[in-house]
Formats: C-alpha cells, sequence, structure tokens
C-alpha cells in the first residue's frame, strides 16, 4: 500500500489524551530507590539475574579478565575496551589466549560460531537493571554468540536507571541492554540459562 | 496450519477438548503463577497506579495520532536506512515479506518470536513461496516442528510436557535424547545456533515502534531476536501499526510495565533498540532493514467504541489471571489469542457467529481489568461487544424469545412472584430432599455436574 | 421477604431507615439469607423496609448483551426503589455493582435516568454497610474460609468489610483460603452457557477450600454460593456454604 493511503485509514481515531510528560517518573522498579548506592544495586540486581561482577582498580582489569575466561581458548576481543583494551590484549597473549578480534571473528561464521568466549567493553551499565548496554559499534552479536561473555565496565559508565540511560543513548544502529546470561524457561517453567546467547556474564567494573 | 480454528465449532466444544487434557490444567497455573506473583511483588515496590496511568495515557495518546506518528517514524526510519513497507492486510503483508527476501536471493529464514506474524499466518505464506523458515524462539521452534500454535503470548508451549519435547526432538536427532530440559534446550540450541549462522534474513516483530528515532524495540530472554538482527543479512520487522510510541523515552514507563506484568521480571535479558541497517564501522549487522507495518484490521477498530483494546503492548498478564484461561488455555479461543485479550480481539478480527461468541467467554470477574498495565477496560468491552452481538442478531432464537419473556413477566410484580412460585414448585417435584441432581429442560446444563439447592434446604 | 413493608420515609425513633433490596436470586432461592440479611440490619439499628414491586437489577440480560430486556426489568426495580427511603442495602456484591455502577450506563438518554442516577448513588453493599455499624457481641464457633465474590471485590472495591465483621464474632477461626479472590465460575448466565469449564473452575477454587480444610465457605454473594454449594453437595463435601448474611444472623446474641 502507498503509504499516504495507509495513513488516511488511520485518521478516524477517537481523540485521545495530551501526551504526559515523562521527565520524571513515579517510582518504578527499573530506577535507583531512595538511598540506593549504584555499584550495589547493580551487583544486587546483575547477582538476581545469574549474572556475576566484580570491582577492580583500572589496572588489575587485565587480570581480572584473564581470570573470568577460565580454560576458553578461542577469544575474541571487541574494539571498544577504550583504555583497557591495550593492556587485556597483552594479558591475553601473556597467558597464552590467542584472542582475535571480533571484527575477525564476524568474517568467517566457521570461527564464530566456534567461539568460547568473547570479552567487550559497554557503552553504558544501568544500576537499577543490572544490565549492561552495547552499542553496534562494539558488534551487535559480540555479547552473546559465545557460551561466555566477558564485559569490562569502566564504573563512570555506571548511570542509575532506565530512564537515564535512555536519555544518553550511545549512537549506532542497534542499542542493546543485556541483563544476566541468556535464558528460557519454555520447558515446563524449568529455568535455563544460556539458550542463545552466553550462559554466564562476568561484569568486571574498573574503577 | 492455519490459525484459524473457529470456523463451525463452538468455543464450549473446544473448551471441552481442552479441559480434557489433564497436564495442561495443572500446567497453566504452574507456569503462570510464578509470574503473577513475582509481577506483584515488584510493581509494589513502586507506584503501580500512578505508572500504569502514564502507561494508558501515553498508548491512548499514540493510538490516538497514528497517522502523524506514523509518518514520523517513518521519516526517521529512513533517515536511519530503513526501508519502511506499509501493509493493509495480511495478504500484502506477507507478500511484501516474500518479496523482500526473493529480492534478497534468500533461502533460509530465522523467526523470532512474533503473535503479529501468528495473525497474518506469514510461515505458510513464506513456506508456499518457497523459502525455509525456521523459528528460533525455543517454545516457538517447537510449536513449529509440531505443527502446533502457541497456547500463551508469552510461553507459547505451557501446555506442552517435557515427554512431548521430548519426542519432538528425538525424531529429529535420531536418537533419544531423555526428558531433561538442559538437555532438550542444549539440542535445541545447536540445532539453531546452525541455522542462525547460516540464515540470509532474520525476521523479527516488534514490541514498540518508536516515532522519533524511527527505532524498533525488542525485548526477549534467549537472545534470538538479537541474533535475528545481527547475523543475517538482512531483517525484516512486522510491527502492527498500532504499536508506535511518540518518544524514546515513553520506553522508560512503557517497558517496566510491559516486562513486569509480562515475565514478572525486573527487565527481560534483552532489550534491544534496532535502529537502521549496519553504518560505516560496525563490525556486523545487516545490510538492510526493513519495517512492515502492518494494518491487518486495526485501522477499523479506531474511531469505534473498541479503540481502547489498540492500547494493548501484549504482555499475557490478563491471561495469566484469567480464571477461564486458566482452565482451558489458547487453543480454546479458536484464533491465535487466548484469554480476556483473545476474547476482546477474535470478535473484532473474526466478526462471524463463531468469532462474536467468543467474547462470552468470560465469567465478568474483572480479574483482568486490575492488571492490565495500560488499564484497558476489558470488563465493559466484553460487555460492548455480546452487545453487538444481540444488535446483530446472532444470539439463537431461543436465547432471544427467552430474554424476551423474562423481561415481560419479571417487569411486572405480579408475574415476578408467580413465575417464581411456580417455577420454585415445579422444581419442587424434580428434587429430593430440597437437592435437584437431574434437572430438565436448560436446567439439565446446570445439574450435569452441579446439584440444584432449593430454598429453605440449610446446608448444614 | 422477611421485612415488614413501611409506608415511604416512616421510621421508629432514633432508627436508620433502610431499603432491603433482597434480589431477585434471594427472594427466589434463598429467602432465608434476605431474612438474616434483615434480622442483622435490625440489630445494628436499622429500621429494614423491603422495596414494594422491586424484581430483579436486570444484571443477567445486561451481561449477556441483552439492554432492552434489562432495562425493561431493571426499570420496575429502579422505580419501586426511588419510591423507597435511605440507603440500598444489597445483599449481593453483583448486583450491588450492576445498580450502582452500571444502571446509569443502561439507563443514559432514557426517560428514568435521572432516579437511575439518584438510586444509584443510594446503593451500598451488605457487608460494606453494615461494616460501618456498630453490632451486638457475636459468637459463633467454626473455621471459616471467605470467598470473595468478584464484583462485589473489584467493582464495588468491598475487601476488608467482610473480613472485618468475620474477625469480630467471637469463637469463629477465619482462615483465608488460596485462591479467595479468583472467580468460582459462576458468572451468571456463564454457568448455565458453559457448564464444564464453569464447575471446573468451581474444582479449582474447591481444591483450595478443601486444602484449608474449613467447615464452612462463606461469600457476600448468592450467586457464587448456589454454584460452589451445588458442586460441593454433588461431590459430596461435608464443607458447607454459607451466606455472610447467615452466619453473622446465627451468630447474633
Ligand atoms: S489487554 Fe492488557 S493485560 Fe492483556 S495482553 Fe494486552 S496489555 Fe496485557
Amino acid at each position: 500500500m502507498e503509504r499516504d493511503a495507509f495513513i488516511a485509514r488511520l485518521a478516524a481515531a477517537r481523540p485521545g489524551p495530551p501526551l504526559p510528560d515523562v521527565s520524571s517518573l513515579p517510582a518504578v522498579h527499573t530506577e535507583l530507590r531512595p538511598g540506593d548506592e549504584l555499584y550495589a544495586r547493580f551487583v544486587h540486581e546483575l547477582t538476581a539475574v545469574n549474572g556475576t561482577c566484580e570491582l577492580r582498580p583500572a589496572a588489575a582489569v587485565s587480570a581480572a579478565v584473564v581470570a573470568a575466561l577460565g580454560d576458553a581458548r578461542r577469544v575474541a576481543l571487541g574494539a571498544d575496551l577504550g583504555d583497557h583494551q591495550a593492556p587485556v590484549e597483552g594479558a591475553l597473549a601473556a597467558a597464552g589466549i590467542a584472542a582475535i578480534a571480533y571484527e575477525e571473528a564476524v568474517a568467517d561464521r566457521a570461527v564464530l560460531g566456534a567461539l568460547e568466549a568473547t570479552v567487550t567493553g559497554c557503552a553504558l551499565a544501568v544500576a537499577a537493571t543490572g544490565s549492561i548496554v552495547i552499542s553496534a559499534a562494539a558488534g551487535r552479536a559480540a555479547a552473546l554468540i559465545a557460551p561466555l561473555h566477558v564485559c569490562v565496565v569502566p564504573a563512570e559508565h555506571l548511570v542509575g536507571g532506565l530512564a537515564e540511560a535512555l536519555r544518553i543513548l550511545p549512537p549506532g544502529s542497534l542499542t542493546a541492554f543485556q541483563s544476566g546470561p541468556s535464558r528460557t524457561a519454555d520447558i515446563e517453567k524449568v529455568l535455563i540459562l544460556g539458550m542463545h546467547g552466553p550462559g554466564a556474564t562476568h561484569v568486571i567494573v574498573a574503577t | 496450519m492455519s490459525g484459524d480454528h473457529l470456523t463451525g465449532t463452538t468455543f464450549e466444544g473446544r473448551a471441552a477438548e481442552q479441559l480434557a487434557k489433564p497436564f495442561q490444567r495443572k500446567a497453566i497455573p504452574a507456569a503462570v503463577d510464578g509470574t503473577v506473583a513475582h509481577s506483584r511483588a515488584l510493581f509494589a515496590t513502586g507506584d503501580r497506579e500512578r505508572l500504569r496511568e502514564l502507561g494508558r495515557d501515553i498508548r491512548a495518546h499514540a493510538v490516538a495520532n497514528l497517522p502523524e506518528y506514523v509518518a514520523a517514524f517513518t521519516d526517521a526510519a529512513e533517515a536511519n536506512g530503513t526501508r519502511v513497507h506499509f501493509a493493509g492486510d495480511a495478504t500484502e503483508a506477507n507478500a511484501i515479506v516474500a518479496g523482500i527476501c526473493r529480492d534478497a536471493g534468500a533461502q533460509l529464514i530465522v523467526k523470532s518470536k512474533s503473535m503479529l506474524t501468528e495473525e497474518i499466518e506469514l510461515n505458510p505464506a513464506l513456506e508456499a513461496a518457497g523459502f525455509e523458515v525456521v523459528e528460533t524462539d525455543l517454545g516457538e521452534y517447537v510449536v513449529q516442528i509440531a505443527n502446533d500454535r502457541p497456547s500463551h503470548i508469552i510461553g507459547p508451549i505451557i501446555h506442552k510436557t517435557r515427554g512431548e519435547v521430548r519426542e519432538l526432538f528425538s525424531a529429529i536427532a535420531g536418537r533419544d535424547l531423555g526428558d531433561d530440559p538442559r538437555a532438550l534446550t542444549a539440542f535445541a540450541r545447536e540445532q539453531l545456533r546452525d541455522v542462525f549462522l547460516r540464515a540470509d534474513v532474520g525476521i523479527t516483530g516488534g514490541n514498540f515502534a518508536v516515532a522519533e528515532s524511527g527505532s524498533v524495540v525488542l525485548v526477549t530472554n534467549e537472545g534470538n531476536a538479537r541474533l535475528a538482527t545481527s547475523l543475517p543479512r538482512v531483517h525484516i520487522a512486522l510491527v502492527g501499526v498500532e504499536r508506535l510510541l511518540p518518544r524514546t523515552a515513553d520506553l522508560s514507563v512503557l517497558i517496566p510495565l510491559l516486562v513486569a506484568s509480562g515475565t514478572g521480571q525486573q527487565l527481560t535479558t534483552y532489550l534491544s533498540i534496532a535502529s537502521g541497517p549496519r553504518r560505516e564501522g560496525e563490525p556486523d549487522g545487516p545490510d538492510e532493514m526493513h519495517v512492515v507495518l502492518v494494518d491487518g484490521g486495526r485501522s477499523a477498530i479506531l474511531g469505534t467504541g473498541y479503540q481502547d483494546i489498540l492500547n494493548c503492548i501484549r504482555c499475557g498478564a490478563c491471561q495469566n489471571v484469567c480464571p477461564v484461561y486458566r482452565q482451558v488455555g489458547g487453543h480454546a479461543y479458536g484464533w491465535v489469542y487466548g484469554g480476556p485479550i483473545g476474547a476482546v480481539l477474535t470478535p473484532l478480527f473474526k466478526p462471524s457467529a463463531e468469532g462474536l461468541e467468543v467474547a462470552h467467554a468470560s465469567s465478568l470477574c474483572a480479574a483482568c481489568d486490575d492488571v492490565c498495565p495500560v488499564k484497558i477496560p476489558l470488563h465493559d468491552l466484553l460487555v460492548d461487544l455480546r452487545r453487538d452481538r444481540v444488535g446483530r442478531r446472532i444470539p439463537g432464537r431461543f436465547e432471544r424469545l427467552a430474554y424476551g419473556a423474562w423481561s415481560r413477566a419479571w417487569s411486572s410484580p405480579l408475574l415476578y412472584r408467580l413465575s417464581g412460585r411456580v417455577g420454585i414448585a415445579s422444581l419442587r417435584l424434580l428434587a429430593r430432599g430440597g437437592v435437584v441432581r437431574r434437572g430438565l429442560g436448560p436446567l439439565r446444563r446446570w445439574t450435569r455436574d452441579r446439584d440444584l439447592l432449593l430454598p429453605g434446604r440449610r446446608r448444614r | 421477604m422477611a421485612a415488614t413493608d413501611r409506608p415511604d420515609g416512616e421510621a421508629s425513633a432514633g432508627r436508620l431507615p433502610v431499603t432491603l433490596f433482597g434480589t431477585c436470586l434471594g427472594d427466589l432461592m434463598t429467602p432465608d439469607t434476605v431474612a438474616d440479611a434483615s434480622r442483622v440490619l435490625t440489630a445494628c439499628g436499622c429500621d429494614v423496609a423491603a422495596p414494594r414491586g422491586a424484581t430483579c437489577c436486570g444484571q443477567p440480560a445486561f451481561n449477556s448483551g441483552f439492554d432492552d430486556a434489562a432495562r425493561r426489568v431493571a426499570r420496575r426495580t429502579l422505580r419501586a426503589l426511588a419510591r423507597t427511603a435511605g440507603p440500598v442495602v444489597v445483599p449481593s456484591g453483583s448486583c450491588g455493582a450492576m445498580m450502582r455502577l452500571h444502571w446509569r450506563e443502561l439507563f443514559r438518554g432514557d426517560r428514568d435516568e435521572a432516579a437511575a442516577r439518584a438510586v444509584s448513588a443510594r446503593v451500598v453493599e451488605w457487608s460494606a454497610f453494615v461494616a460501618e455499624r456498630e453490632l451486638p457481641p457475636l459468637a459463633w464457633s467454626g473455621r471459616v474460609g471467605y470467598h470473595d465474590a468478584c464484583h462485589g471485590l473489584r467493582e464495588l472495591r468491598v475487601r476488608d468489610a467482610p473480613r472485618t465483621l468475620l474477625a469480630a464474632v467471637a469463637g469463629l477461626e477465619l482462615v483465608e483460603i488460596g485462591s479467595a479472590e479468583r472467580c468460582c465460575g459462576f458468572g451468571g448466565s456463564f454457568a448455565v452457557r458453559y457448564p464444564d469449564v464453569s464447575v471446573a473452575m468451581a474444582d479449582s477454587k474447591l481444591a483450595d477450600v478443601a486444602a484449608a480444610a474449613v467447615d464452612v465457605l462463606v461469600s457476600g454473594d448468592g450467586g457464587c454460593l448456589l454454584h460452589l454449594g451445588g458442586r460441593l453437595s454433588r461431590t459430596g463435601s461435608p464443607v458447607r456454604t454459607l451466606h455472610l448474611a447467615s452466619l453473622l444472623a446465627e451468630a447474633l446474641p
């Protein structure tokens, strides 16, 4: 159908209410509660959805990444680690993990499908929902293609609630909020992690 | 497989079929009670009423001003490099999607869960056009290989046992997989991962479309929608035209309402905001993004007394608390939606005698009104639909005559008393010890599985 | 019905004149309940009268979409009530909701619209009314579960009143049943339109009642009780059903 004809059919509506102001919200579970401390709330929410989290000084981040990767050897690295990019690359090499760039992995479906872990940064993290927010600039599938996802979150990227995150969304063709590992409960309501995305999500908050 | 099981059937008949499945009657409460409890607990931490009012007003405003927001959405989406298509009805929507797939030289299509595509029966249309379509939500995958239909908006296979899933999956695997949901899920993941890596086109629905940014918003837990928008060359999102939101900020109200009502979670695992094809410098993503806005009967509801139903965000909360749905499940409603939302939508989208009957598939207990996150007056809409049904003279001769005779008699106090006396006296003839165990005529429908206790018989 | 007809507007000195509308179901199927409702009202200082010439609120037809039939019957009741004084007390949340909320809609633009508004505004559900009054000391022994009838609960928002009343009865043990607020499956004509579904709904509720091990299942709506009581009787359950008014009447000194 042509656009104009399609739109013309929508004109018969009864008038509705004015668009309400949402610049300040009533109390809601996706925002901070009075007295919430950012990191504590983030850990609480992320843990509740089966993610794991640790707080590390910047200098200790690369060691934490290596430790989090455990036995994983086929590892892809996002290009969004910022200040941590070079140290993490170095630490992985030193640990004998031949990580490839995510950009390279995604070019070969066989390599992509065989990944054991990915390491990315993140544009934002949301305390009230335990979410990390990854922009397409880092790779749309980077956070969910492998069974393990390790995410480095600079502490200053942590925001309070969903509303604030939506106000400062990173640019890119896709913005992805991710709260803990992938899950399903479709079969008799039994919770299973790692359906399509990772079965484990580990977040390292760098101070 | 057709989404419409209405023709030539009645709700009573379909319900009887479902009531005969003992697993389902236990499975539904088992599946939804946790969600209901979690949802309640989450909302209890905030100002639920105020949030619902905001949600309702945003939705009602958007639905009332669709021409403006569709235009704005289209302009913004096109500026992002997305192509927007306009489908008046199901046939057109299916043809548009098939056309995009053909132009892309596609063979294999992955899909994430979308009730709209159930409505328009997209899969059979694409299969008829020669494409291979694979559903990737675990539940929908099971539905697809079982040639079944989803029975709940959020949990498509709450009517299926793990034993049934085991049989289906083992047949594909060529070996017995056992009935541990873990093993079964792992098997599906493996199958589907391979499909994802090879797929040419990813089809998703859209929980919302944001006018100001031209984005499509997707909410899932498994991550399949995210993969469907990441790996294939082409992403097609089918969105009901009513699902527009004016602003990105509106998501800060509608997402908590949708997610807490639908799954009882703080936030779903994945919330994706898709705003066009892969851009310069991005390592992955589709070369093309298409949005198909589908009317499919929605515009005909605008301006009628039923406009509020278009505010629905398909959270499924009304199903979870519906005492009728909890007994009979989604399939008894005869079309794609079960529960109160189905009892309202089915008569509107399928206004045959069979479709209109579904408005009666409710005891009017109003539990749905209390949970609907956008405060749709479902109870009142159901009564309105029943009134329309009478206006169209759909009820049988017997029902019409009965109400006519009743109203004549009971608008006269004398006849009221007389009919009451005669009625009770004749019931006494059928009774033993003040109890009628087997009634005659229409009373038989009462006494088939219940006694009728007559006045004066105190049960002590 | 048990209440005495009294000339309009006249009440005994010091007592509150109220009109008790027993409802058709009450009049025909459970006149004892209406008499009990009246006794309790009298015990809490009311001068009770029955509306002369009232029949039914019209709900069965209204909920099935037969507005003309509903209006025709409701008009008779409306006019009868318009001639009475004081609050119109209704021992059924369902009929109460019909009269208080839906009559306005049913009579919109009708010649009786003003009367409908005036009467609607006087309608009070029985337990909500009694809970606001002073009752003599009550005593009754047994384990009781309360079933919230849907329309009283969700349309008239009567939730605490019946519980407050039951809690005030010495010797009565009030047990919350699991799904107290879930519909029992009566639903007026729904019960005979879809008997299988209706009974399946009753069974789901009655399973919770059995789990709560109560002696008596109490509710504020005769319809639910007719349905649940009928199912209990058919399945040979020892659990009794009782309207709240009847229980309180039994508990009066
Ligand atoms: S009608 Fe309301 S409760 Fe039901 S699915 Fe739609 S939004 Fe959810």
